[in-house]
């Protein structure tokens, strides 16, 4: 017994009375302590704010480059490639037959970009593969006649100025969900400044609250 | 919905209606009906009497769409689903259930009255190439989830795409279930219960105040043919059931001795009861 | 700088608290929540355009109107089509299941060789040159009349183009599966001395008398005949069921009849005795000519009611109250066809009904029965046949039906070759060793199957044949049905498979052998065959996608001959021994004919009808002796003994023995096969004489507990 006593009074252990009985060795080992510990966290931190969404996020460019602002010149607003069928479904990101309205084996530019669009896909007659940005997961059902016909709204809202974008950004997919990277936002912390920053069900809620009075049912928005 | 039980012939083409609209999933060995996914399910019910008094009837069993005592929308199911992975809808009266909310507690299966729900104890899984007759306008489940008939919702966001891009009102006929298109003797019939232009209220006539006889219970029907499955629970379901015989119109609840002759004549009040 | 315990403690703490209230908390959490709802592994099906297109199904002779709804042209949906006249938007679950049978992986991908015991891929080209090389040498030796051909039915184009084929190639020896349609007419060219064939008007009839018709569980067109039913209500139209046990369509009924089974017939000529005996309509039929006088003769002595209560168990009293009830009612009309009506018939049984609805001034009047023209819409180009082939043909066949041509060739052999198409004679004949028996005798068998079912599994060469939602054909109503429609069947997408249509593999195959069989069989392809032959209702077929040849009543009443009545001998009762009669139940949702049930159809199976992999047979509680319900029994019959399992139902005659039809397949699939028993192991066939038809409707049973 007594040589517990011992140690427990000589060792550097007993952190309860290490403040009173502090030498100046002791106090090294706190600073040291807080120091590690506002350097580990400022680490951890500043990793998980900006070392965090490089890891998370894979980048994959778009099979080619598509320049919207040309096309919106050339043929229209967005309604001339995204529309609204009638029956009332959204047609989407416009298979090759559309593009194929103008385009043809003949190449109408001299980008690269349309170069590798006549030769891989109209020649060969392949879809090509876009990457969807605002792609949402399986669960949802999103209506656009719901909201560009009955809620007017414009599509700025949701897809922001993508209209007037010269070149496709890069298509970021979360690693962990398979979910693009526009559905939680760019933006790791998830503040958004403009409506079409962050698109997951809560900020549908948010908007349906606003402009309806209410959250919306759950068949409304999922299958 | 109504059901007319006197042309249901126990075909099964609402059964498989349902299962290829909703992309169901199938087994190898499907006989085991106590984990046979099957939305719409057809029962077979007979009066108990030795042959020759034996009669039958088929009886098909959608998610009864409960609104709760008073349909003020506490489902047995949705009042105690912890993630609210279903929820009762005010809108349309319909309960939805959100596969990736639920974690498969089957909390919900077990409140349900009816055996409407339905767990997937295994992953669906798809023979080689099948997956091709997949709808788009349905989720297909994960295992672990529960899931249950929806009265066909996806039919009916469509027609409102449709309605709203025509800037009217949907019609009768544009949104119907798949069971009620498919039922080749047209014993189903789906529609709008308050709706007096739609051929289910005709037929159904629900009153809209709360049964004097037991408070629990709204929109009893006013038809004598017409009743409601487990009806003085009071979980007021939308789907009622239609039939000329006695016999049938009693499998509908279970009566203590006596009790039948007291209830049987006892619906809905007509309007000028108020 | 000594790192100690404190220092380490503060690193951890202080990188636990910089993840804390990092971003990366709340995201992980959200991520991983997510990550648990979607497995990559369950499917996301393609969203797209949304389309409907017209066809006809035809995996049973219903010919319902289907509308396929399609995404981005692949097909998700089958429905009933609104405007089709057969089915009114109706459809069953068949027919709503056709995808399931698009996509089964276990469908014949490619044509296949038999090598030893496996089957062998080969291409188009080798098989069709296999295939003619083989006829060829049939052809050169001189016995054309060797080659023989099985098929499901005798309507529509595809038909006769195997028809043409036989005929330019020489053999007379053209054998049809038992259905409705083929009992239908044999029944009126036994009493009407016609090619016509027989349709029910049960949509106008206010007294339908059904002799163990299967009437809303799948009996002639299903979904029309649900539908006359169902209207029944409003028109106050009755429904009297004869059976032997409480059928769906019994249980709908207004009343039932309880006979013992295979003596309808029996009770039919009872009705008809006391028409002759009560009313003038039937007293003025049945005079006039010798064989009239020699049937009334024979109803007068043989099926008075006495007589008849003896032999069907049914009260003299009620016989004659059933027999007055139908000629007081407005429109009555009698229906043949037990079940299905399909196996299992008895022309005898058939023709007894049609003499009944004869006697009572039935044919061709509103709600009664129609005795109908073919439909007549096909005009073949005169064919091709040289000297071989008129010698051929000039032989005599070797069987009146396909039953007596499984017990010839079992015994003697006789043909070197086959063709098999829209048929499974090894699952759907009695007796099923003896026709696979019968069939080894063959040297040379061609499958045409879309799928490996038994009889394909027993062929030598496979040429798959596209299913009907990847053809493009003609599909003409039939069964029963009182009006006649054809239809035209589209192809909703391209084969998925390397398989072909069966017309174009035919034609394919006649161009090969050469000379004059090809001479016949000049068209490029049978879509140009198709137009060619329907001539003038091709533009409206194309567009509308269906045309209504006939839905009125046969001008005229066709005269009745009833001299195979007067002389057809009664069947032997059930073969055998035993205290039960083993009777098969057609089921609606299980699948007859050709067709094997799909894996949803299966799923609606109730378990009072198939448990685990057993078939259950239904027996009456007073006749289980020590059977309990659950138990698994031996059943036993002179062709075989099974295991099942037993299944008390008081709606079933004491001493009969259920069991349902559409089980026991044995291939390779086990969604659908190894489930059950197949009743037509266990049953033999028995042959009418005057009809060839199998006409056995049961077999004595023995049943044990195992």
């Amino acid at each position: 017994m007594s040589e517990l006593e011992n140690k427990a009074n000589d060792g550097p252990g007993g952190g309860a009375h290490h403040g009173t009985n502090n030498g100046p060795e002791d106090d090294k080992g706190l600073g040291l302590g807080v120091v590690f510990f506002m350097g580990a966290f400022l680490v951890c931190f500043l990793s998980g704010w900006l070392l965090f969404p490089k890891l998370l996020y894979s980048k994959k460019e778009q099979p080619f480059n598509f320049d919207h602002n040309l096309h919106v010149e050339e043929t229209g607003d967005c309604e001339t490639c995204h529309f609204l069928r009638e029956d009332g479904t959204f047609s989407g990101i416009p298979g090759l037959e559309s593009c194929m309205e103008c385009h043809t084996d003949e190449p109408m530019g001299e980008t690269d970009d349309e170069a590798v669009f006549v030769e891989e896909y109209v020649a060969q007659g392949k879809e090509v593969p876009w990457l969807i940005y605002a792609e949402q997961p399986d669960c949802v059902y999103f209506s656009h006649a719901a909201h560009i016909v009955a809620g007017g709204m414009d599509c700025k809202a949701c897809h922001g100025h993508i209209g007037e974008s010269s070149s496709s950004r890069p298509y970021e997919e979360n690693r962990i969900t398979g979910y693009s990277r526009d559905i939680w936002g760019k933006n790791i912390w998830g503040v958004k400044k403009n409506s079409w920053d962050r698109m997951k069900m809560d900020d549908c809620a948010d908007c349906h609250l606003e402009e309806m009075g209410h959250k919306g049912y759950c068949f409304q928005c999922h299958k | 919905m109504v059901i007319d039980l006197d042309k249901c012939t126990g075909c099964g083409a609402c059964m498989v209606s349902c299962m290829s609209e909703n992309n169901v999933p199938f087994k190898e060995d499907e006989s085991n009906k106590k984990d046979s996914i099957s939305w719409m399910r057809v029962y077979k019910l007979t009066n108990g009497k030795s042959f020759p008094e034996t009669e039958m009837v088929y009886l098909p069993r959608p998610c009864q769409h409960c609104g709760g005592i008073g349909d003020h929308g506490h489902s047995p199911c949705v009042s105690v689903c912890p993630a609210t992975a279903t929820d009762y809808g005010y809108d349309t009266g319909i309960v939805s259930q959100i596969y990736t909310r639920c974690f498969g507690c089957r909390y919900c299966m077990g409140a349900c009255p009816y055996h409407a729900r339905y767990f997937n104890w295994w992953d669906p899984k798809w023979p080689e190439g099948m997956e091709n007759y997949l709808s788009p306008n349905v989720s297909p489940r994960m295992r672990g989830v529960v899931e249950k008939c929806s009265f066909c919702y996806h039919r009916y966001q469509l027609a409102r795409e449709q309605a709203i891009v025509e800037d009217r009102e949907i019609e009768e006929m544009e949104y119907q279930t798949a069971c009620t298109t498919a039922c080749p003797a047209g014993a189903i019939v789906f529609g709008d219960l308050n709706n007096p232009a739609h051929k289910v209220h005709q037929i159904v006539k629900p009153d809209p105040h709360t049964d004097p006889m037991n408070h629990k219970v709204i929109g009893k029907s006013r038809n004598p043919k017409v009743f409601r499955l487990l009806e003085r629970l009071g979980t007021n379901p939308k789907v009622y059931y239609m039939s000329d015989r006695e016999w049938v119109r009693k499998s509908g609840d279970n009566y203590l001795k006596g009790e039948w002759e007291n209830v049987k004549t006892h619906h809905g009040a007509s309007s000028s009861h108020g | 700088m000594k790192i100690d315990r404190r220092s380490f403690l503060g690193l951890g703490l202080g990188a636990a608290a910089g993840i804390a209230l990092s971003p990366v908390g709340v995201k992980l959490t959200d991520d991983s929540s997510i990550w648990t709802q979607n497995w990559p592994w369950t499917p996301v099906p393609e969203d797209g355009e949304i389309t409907y297109d017209r066809s006809v199904c035809s995996l049973c002779p219903g010919a319902c109107g289907i509308s396929v709804k399609k995404i981005n042209g692949r097909p998700v949906k089958i429905e009933g089509l609104d405007d089709h006249p057969i089915n009114n938007g109706g459809a069953c679950l068949h027919g709503i299941a056709g995808l399931q049978y698009l996509y089964d992986p276990a469908r014949i991908k490619t044509p296949l060789k038999k090598n030893g015991n496996k089957f062998e891929k080969i291409s188009w080209d080798e098989a069709i040159s296999l295939v003619a090389g083989k006829l060829g040498e049939i052809r050169e030796s001189g016995t054309p009349e060797s080659l023989g051909l099985i098929t499901g039915a005798d309507n529509g184009s595809m038909a006769q183009l195997f028809e043409r084929f036989m005929d330019a190639f020489g053999s007379p020896n053209t054998y049809t599966m038992p259905s409705l349609e083929s009992n239908l007419t044999l029944t009126a060219a036994a009493l009407h001395n016609a090619d016509r064939s027989l349709g029910f008007d049960l949509d106008h009839s206010d007294f339908i008398l059904s002799f163990g018709a299967a009437i809303i569980e799948g009996w002639g067109s299903p979904v029309a005949c649900i539908q006359a039913n169902a209207s029944r209500y409003e028109r106050k139209a009755k429904l009297v069921q004869v059976d032997y046990r409480l059928s769906n369509t019994a249980n709908a009924a207004d009343k039932i009849i309880a006979v013992k089974p295979g003596t309808e017939a029996d009770l039919a000529l009872g009705l008809c005795a006391v028409l002759f005996a009560k009313t003038k309509i039937a007293k003025d039929l049945l005079s006039g000519d010798v064989n009239k006088l020699a049937f009334a003769a024979m109803l007068e002595k043989e099926y008075t009611s006495d007589k008849v209560e003896a032999i069907t168990g049914v009260k003299a009293a009620d016989i004659e109250a059933l027999a007055m009830e139908f000629i007081k009612a407005k429109a009555p009309v009698a229906v043949p066809g037990k079940g299905r009506g399909d196996v299992g018939q008895s022309l005898r049984e058939f023709a007894a009904v049609q003499a009944l609805n004869a006697l009572a001034g039935r044919l061709n009047k509103k709600g009664g029965v129609f005795v109908m023209w073919p439909a007549g819409y096909l005009n073949f180009p005169e064919n091709v046949m040289d000297d071989t082939a008129e010698q051929g043909l000039g032989k005599v066949k070797l069987a009146g039906s396909v039953t007596e041509l499984v017990d010839k060739l079992e015994k003697d052999g006789g043909l070197s070759a086959l063709f098999i198409y829209n048929a499974n004679p090894c699952y759907a004949l009695n007796n099923t060793e003896k026709v696979k028996a019968a069939m080894d005798k063959v040297g040379f068998k061609v499958s045409f199957s879309s799928f490996m079912d038994e009889t394909a599994l027993k062929s030598d060469v496979i040429l798959p044949a596209s299913i009907f939602l990847e053809r493009l054909e003609d599909v003409v109503s039939g069964a029963g049905l009182a009006k006649t429609v054809v239809g035209l069947c589209q192809p909703m997408v391209k084969p998925v498979f390397d398989t072909k249509h069966p017309g174009d593999t035919l034609i394919r195959l006649a161009q090969a052998m050469g000379n004059s069989i090809a001479d016949g069989f000049s068209w490029d392809s049978y879509e140009d065959c198709l137009e060619e032959v329907t001539g003038d209702i091709w533009d409206t077929l194309s567009d509308d996608g269906y045309v209504v040849i006939d839905d009125k009543p046969p001008v005229g009443t066709p005269a009745t001959d009833f001299t195979f009545l007067a002389s057809a001998p009664k069947i032997d009762d059930p073969m055998g021994e035993g205290d039960f009669t083993l009777v098969p139940v057609d089921k609606m949702r299980l699948a007859g004919g050709s067709m094997t049930s799909s894996p949803f159809a299966v799923k609606t199976v109730s378990d009072t009808v198939l448990l685990g992999k057993y078939s259950v047979v239904e027996i009456n509680p007073t006749t289980a002796g020590v059977l309990k319900n659950g138990d698994i029994a031996v059943l036993k019959t002179a062709m075989g003994k099974v295991k099942v399992k037993i299944g008390l139902n008081e709606g079933i005659m004491p001493g009969v023995i259920g069991m349902p039809r559409g089980l026991g397949h044995a291939f390779n699939n086990p969604y659908v096969a190894g489930k059950g028993v197949n009743v037509n192991d266990l049953i033999g066939p028995v042959i009418e004489p005057g009809s060839g038809l199998d006409a056995a409707f049961g077999i004595k049973a023995t049943l044990s507990k195992a």
